[in-house]
C-alpha cells in the first residue's frame, strides 16, 4: 500500500495516473483478503456437493471449448456428462486439471471452462461458489 | 518458453469500489467479495486489455506507473498467484 492521500480517488479510482508510483509488495506478502460470505456457514460438507454438467435445464447440449452451451452433436463440443461432478472432483479439475474419472480427459477443460461460467441461479452455482471459499 | 497466459473476467463482470487505499471487489460469477489492496486492482485492469503472460503485463503497467523495487517480475508472479488463487484470474 502506498499510504499515500494524493491519489485520484472517487468512482473510478483505477484509471491509471501516469507516472504514480506503484507498489508491487514483497513476494511473500499478501494483497487479496477474501471476504466468507454467509453462504459458507450453511455448507456442511463442501466436497461432497454435486455439479451437473451441464445443468438439468440445459439437458442435452453439448460444451464447447469455452464452457458455452452448444447444439448437440457439434463438432469440437464435449458430450454432457452421465453423473454430476462431485466438489472435491471439481476443486481437483480447477485447481490442477486433475480429470474426475471416467471423464473423457480431452474434454475436461470445456466442463472446467463451463463451471467457471455458472451464474448464481444456475444449478450447481453454490457448490462452485462453496470450492472457492477459503478455508 | 512463453509462460501462462492470464486472463481477467470483463469488467462487467466485477463491480468495485474505491476505500481508502484498498479496494472491495465483487465478483458477480463466483458471487465473492474480495479486500484487495494495491498492485491487484492495477493488475487487474492492466488484464482487462486483454488476455498477457507475466512480461506482457509488465509492459502494461510500467507504461502507467514507476515500479518501485527491482523484483518486478517475481513480485507480480506472487500477485497474480493470489488473483487465480481467489477466482479473480485464470490461466488460458
Amino acid at each position: 500500500m502506498s499510504g499515500t492521500d494524493d491519489d485520484q480517488s472517487g468512482g473510478n479510482a483505477f484509471v491509471p495516473t501516469r507516472r504514480t508510483v506503484l507498489v508491487l509488495g514483497a513476494v511473500a506478502a499478501s494483497t487479496v483478503v477474501t471476504v466468507r460470505p454467509a453462504l459458507a456457514q450453511t455448507t456442511g460438507s463442501v466436497l461432497a456437493c454435486e455439479i451437473p454438467v451441464p445443468g438439468p435445464q440445459a439437458g442435452g447440449s453439448y460444451i464447447g471449448p469455452d464452457g458455452s452451451l452448444v447444439a448437440p452433436g457439434t463438432q469440437g463440443a464435449a458430450p454432457p456428462l452421465a453423473r454430476p461432478l462431485r466438489g472435491e472432483e471439481v476443486k481437483q479439475l480447477l485447481q490442477s486439471g486433475t480429470t474426475p474419472a471416467g471423464v473423457d480427459p480431452t474434454s475436461a477443460q470445456a466442463y472446467a471452462n463451463y463451471i467457471r461460467r455458472l451464474q448464481a441461479g444456475m444449478s450447481g452455482f453454490t457448490c462452485y461458489a462453496s470450492l472457492q471459499m477459503p478455508r | 518458453m512463453p509462460g501462462p497466459q492470464y486472463h481477467a473476467d470483463p469488467e462487467a463482470a466485477v463491480k468495485s469500489v474505491a476505500l481508502d487505499g484498498l479496494s472491495l471487489i465483487f465478483h458477480a460469477p463466483s458471487g465473492m467479495t474480495h479486500i484487495v489492496a494495491p498492485p491487484a486492482p492495477e493488475i487487474l485492469a492492466a488484464l482487462r486489455l486483454g488476455p498477457a503472460e507475466v512480461g506482457e503485463l509488465i509492459a502494461r503497467l510500467s507504461a502507467w506507473y514507476d515500479f518501485e523495487g527491482d523484483a518486478a517480475a517475481d513480485a507480480i508472479e506472487a500477485r497474480l498467484a493470489e488473483l487465480e488463487s481467489a477466482g479473480l484470474v485464470r490461466r488460458a
